[in-house]
């Protein structure tokens, strides 16, 4: 049987009949009542609405359009040149230096002569992703570089979190930018932009023959005498400053960078010559402005004019990104599996695995003990000898009893994110797994901020329970949505991801909607926060981490197979997809838990796990416990840093994590680059 | 060799350190708890705040912390002012002009996330919060003082529930005639404004109070509607609130852009207020069309009150407000 198949530009001209359709529907929608007869009216020379037309109308599609073109094809080249799926504007670090800087100048009301908002955005989103390629340039592997950008992307977006949090009154708007608006003060913006966006496309265009072969191998592209050097470097930087214009039109809208190009190369992959670039990198521009309009036009005709306003743009295109990759990781049959775990540890750092161990062990304990003296009142060891035999007075006492369980929650929940974010890196086998890709973390923060917000009483307890509940719930769906069989292949990744993203979606649109003005509780939570813990919330982690221990005592060399590759273990009679499904239970048990105990963590679990694997190799006999150590003491030392600091004012220790592990986590990846 | 050596240096350097450490923190801070204080002469009081809890309050209460702003506000009323404040630059910043800060209070962090540590450190006998916030942290605070939780703001009943949480810490801290005097005199006022709006024949005029805000060069605006503080506060001195829409149950709030604000009549003035140079009417919005070409614009109604009152406070700034706006639109010669 022969199936027919459409074309390239079969598929591109369908692309543009719905971008126009979409783009006619949309100018008639808006807070105001003018629709189709108005508008007709004032193309016919009528120029009574002609203000909203001009100022408003237009300049929303031109900005939905010109975003969704430079995020497709950004997102295209940046897979292409890093070889990595889940490489987007957001792994590079644009839109979290477009943040900051946004954040900082409300803060600090700095200002760039001659440009307005929209350029501090641009300025910082290229910036932070400038840093990023020259930190990852001719050092080692690009996926180093994609991790040094995912690390850097969230420590900026630690700073936006911080000053959010330091600065409540003069950011209120900024948590829905954040999330990606597309509405505009006239048409200033866009027309200032748009050169930077033709222009980018065109070098892409130029590139795109070079790219075809650098995208069969580095090898093989210097062999055929293409500058692999010159030719990373210029597409790079094209598809940077297209993602920075983005951001910088309508702030960081998520997901489309991503989302636009898997699609189109999923499809591409099926039809003849359309996965060139020539024809490629056009046809994720324009998914990417369907999906940029489509979400838009969703958006405004369900929710009324005013009501849609409460909802970012950026929220709908993550919805209809991540149901996309859903649906087409499912019907691609043999979905390729993922590179194996040998990016980092290659070659340890240290030569022998005691030492770290012994080292980090101590390291852990001497932080306790200075994170019991340390905070907003300075204690010394005689007041905790006085705490511990109940004669210490009132404010040593009432000091301690707040302090000590948040050390313990900080110590157990990075024990657990570590050692999570080592089992999903082990079955995913991808350097950028982490529990947040399994969409746990996301569906954790989902349930607890649901209920934070709808409940405006909840207890510790059902705050705890339905995080544990929403974490597991996507947990098991992704699983369900993979398939049993497929744990260790790209749609384990790629589903995980859309779930993370849709389950990120969602908390946002709680927070915008159920409580736009009193957004602070829930950001503070999402940022991972041990304030006002209790021994009590500290409990279902613990248990989960001895009962995850015991379990990894007698599987870890199965793990240590799972992660080479699909045939190796079942080889040598490891039934890997137990071990797969055993070990991302474990995985989704152990983040949900800690989730539910101090909130969202980012980095820890992404983290610990490559420091312990550049320090002392990928065998999880000594990969695990180092990992769990490192965990275990950067929360605590982020959470002490961010309740001493700058007390009596604290910040969350999730925002914390980002900001104290990113110097090392960076030193470490380039590190292990140059130890290969 | 400096590659050998190079293994135990870690090692000796963070034996020092421990060893430094371990020396520097022996001691204590405070002198181990003797005896328990006896209780406080007087009789308790024990009121039922915002979360229907039955808090009971030792008589002759003098150091209170307020973890919002508007608790602030509602202490200073009642002849209280608090020891420790939530955000104390901030507050300076956006409610200073209309409740201007007594005494020199403590800073006890964010509003967000207070430090239980500088708050266990002032050894309050009370501590203000108001709902919404703070709830993971009532059980570390319970420890210290009691904690009294006030509404803070109800879109069902704005002026009621100002009123109401302001009885409400009067009674808590025996300043229950305090309250009541100070609600009868902005009552008086208010009926002095309304004859004052009636005689310059303003009684009826359709005001919208906004915010606007400027973000990655997106402007959004906040229109105040029915059910927010301050068009209660005008209305209850003849104004009318001239933004029709629905806002949130809890603040009153609307949400829209400036293509929005072309359902406004064409004869209701503007007002907002901002804090310093952070101007999006004057300053974004001047070559904007939409924005210029609205009849409120061009006739000149949009007014921009003083920095520094707050938004959801009590009767002192209510009346700073509404002192503002009547001098705005009806300044005295």
């Amino acid at each position: 049987m022969r199936r027919t198949r459409p074309g390239g530009l079969a598929l591109g001209a369908a692309l543009l009949v719905a971008l126009c359709a979409l783009a006619a529907w949309h100018v008639t929608q808006g807070t105001t009542a003018i629709g189709l007869p108005e508008l007709l009216g004032w193309l016919g020379g009528a120029d009574g609405d002609a203000a909203v037309i001009v100022e408003s109308r237009l300049p929303r599609i031109a900005a939905a359009i010109v975003v969704g073109l430079a995020l497709g094809a950004a997102g295209y080249v940046m897979q292409t040149l890093t070889g990595n799926p889940l490489a987007s504007p957001d792994t590079l670090a644009v839109n979290g230096g477009a943040s900051a800087a946004i954040a900082l100048a409300a803060v600090f009301g700095i200002s760039l002569p001659g440009l307005g908002g929209a350029g501090l955005a641009f300025a910082g989103g290229l910036i932070a992703a400038l840093a990023v390629v020259a930190l990852g340039r001719g050092r080692g592997s690009t996926t180093q570089m994609v991790l040094v950008g995912t690390a850097l992307a969230l420590a900026l977006q630690s700073v936006t979190t911080v000053t959010i949090i330091l600065a409540e009154q003069e950011t209120s708007g900024l948590y829905a930018w954040g999330v990606g608006q597309l509405s505009q003060n006239g048409m200033a913006t866009v027309a200032q932009l748009l050169p930077v966006v033709v222009l980018g496309i065109a070098v892409l265009l130029l590139l795109a023959r070079r790219l075809d072969v650098l995208a069969l191998g580095e090898e093989a592209a210097t062999t055929i005498g293409v500058g692999v050097g010159s030719l990373r470097l210029s597409a790079l930087v094209a598809s940077v400053a297209l993602a920075a214009a983005a951001v910088a039109i309508a702030g960081p809208i998520g997901f489309v960078g991503l989302a636009a190009p898997i699609v189109i190369r999923m499809l591409a992959s099926r039809i003849h010559g359309a996965a060139r670039h020539l024809v490629a990198i056009p046809l994720a521009a324009l998914a990417g402005a369907v999906l940029v309009v489509g979400a838009d036009v969703l958006l405004r005709a369900v929710l009324s004019g005013q009501a849609a306003l409460d909802v970012p743009t950026g929220v709908v295109t993550s919805l209809i990104g991540a149901v996309c990759i859903i649906v087409l990781a499912r019907s691609m049959a043999g979905a390729s599996e993922t590179e194996s775990m040998t990016v980092l540890g290659a070659r340890t750092i240290a030569r022998s695995a005691w030492l770290p161990i012994v080292l980090a062990a101590i390291v852990l304990a001497v932080m306790t003990v200075a994170a019991v003296l340390l905070g907003d009142r300075m204690l010394l060891l005689g007041d905790v000898v006085n705490w511990l035999a109940g004669r210490a007075g009132d404010a040593v006492r009432l000091t301690l009893d707040a302090r000590a369980p948040r050390i313990v929650a900080a110590v157990l929940a990075g024990v657990a994110l570590a050692l999570s974010g080592a089992l999903v890196q082990a079955v995913a086998r991808n350097a950028l797994a982490e529990p947040y890709l399994l969409g746990v973390a996301g569906g954790a923060g989902l349930g607890a901020v649901g209920i934070i917000t709808l409940v405006p009483v909840a207890t510790g307890w059902a705050i705890a329970g339905s995080a544990l509940g929403g974490g597991a719930l996507a947990g098991v769906v992704v699983l369900l949505l993979v398939g049993w069989r497929r744990l260790g292949s790209l749609r384990l990744v790629l589903t995980g991801l859309a779930m993370s993203a849709a389950t990120a979606a969602l908390t946002s649109l709680l927070i915008v909607t159920t409580d736009p003005f009193n957004q602070g509780k829930a950001i503070v939570w999402l940022a991972g926060s041990t304030y006002g813990r209790g021994f009590e919330d500290a409990v279902p982690v613990a248990v989960v981490i001895v009962l995850a221990g015991i379990g990894l005592l007698w599987m870890h060399r199965d793990l240590d197979l799972a992660q080479l590759d699909e045939s190796t273990p079942r080889l040598l009679g490891v039934r890997l997809t137990a071990v797969q499904v055993i070990a991302l239970g474990m995985a989704v048990a152990l983040a949900s838990t800690a989730v539910a105990a101090i909130g969202v963590v980012a980095f820890v679990g992404l983290v610990a796990p490559h420091a312990a694997r550049a320090l002392v190799g990928a065998r999880h006999r000594v990969l695990l416990p180092l990992a769990a150590l490192l965990g275990g003491s950067l929360t605590l030392l982020a959470d002490t840093l961010g309740r001493t600091l700058i007390a009596p004012a604290q910040l969350p220790a999730g925002v914390m994590t980002a900001l104290v592990g990113i110097p090392y986590f960076i030193w470490l990846v380039l590190q292990a680059g140059r130890a290969r | 060799m400096p590659q050998r050596m190079s293994l135990p240096r870690p090692l000796l350097a963070g034996a020092a350190v421990l060893t430094a450490l371990a020396l520097a923190a022996c001691g204590t801070t405070e002198a181990p708890a003797e005896t328990p204080a006896p209780g406080a002469a007087g009789e308790a009081v024990t009121v039922t705040d915002a979360r229907g809890v039955e808090v009971e309050i030792p008589a002759g209460v003098e150091d209170v912390v307020a973890l919002e702003w508007s608790a602030v506000e509602h202490l200073q009323t009642v002849g209280i002012a608090p020891i420790g404040v939530a955000d104390v630059a901030g507050y300076e910043d956006w409610a200073g002009f209309g409740a201007p800060l007594e005494g020199e209070p403590t800073d006890v962090g964010t509003r967000i996330e207070p430090s239980v540590d500088a708050i266990a450190g002032l050894a309050p006998d009370l501590i203000v919060a108001v709902a919404g916030r703070d709830e993971g942290a009532y059980a570390d605070l319970e420890a210290i003082a009691p904690v009294l939780v006030l509404q803070g703001a109800d879109a069902a009943d704005p002026l009621e529930t100002m009123y109401a949480d302001l009885r409400l810490v009067g009674e808590a801290v025996g300043g229950g005639d305090a309250a009541e005097a100070a609600i009868t005199a902005f009552q008086t006022h208010v009926e002095e404004l309304t004859a004052t709006v009636d005689d310059a024949g303003l009684t009826g005029t359709s005001l919208a109070q906004m915010d606007g805000y400027d973000t990655g060069g997106q402007i959004s605006i906040r229109p105040y509607a029915d059910g927010a503080l301050l068009p209660a506060a005008f209305e209850a001195i003849g104004f009318e609130n001239g933004w029709a829409e629905a806002g949130d149950a809890q603040y009153g709030l609307g949400a829209t852009d400036v293509e929005g604000l072309t359902a406004l009549a064409d004869d209701t003035h503007i007002l907002y207020m901002a804090v310093g140079d952070d101007d999006v009417f004057q300053n974004q919005l001047a070559d904007n069309a939409i924005w210029t070409g609205l009849p409120t614009v061009q006739a000149g109604n949009v007014h921009r009150l003083p920095d520094g009152i707050w938004l959801f406070g009590g009767v002192d700034s209510l009346t700073a407000y509404l002192d503002s706006l009547v001098a705005a639109l009806a300044p005295t010669p």
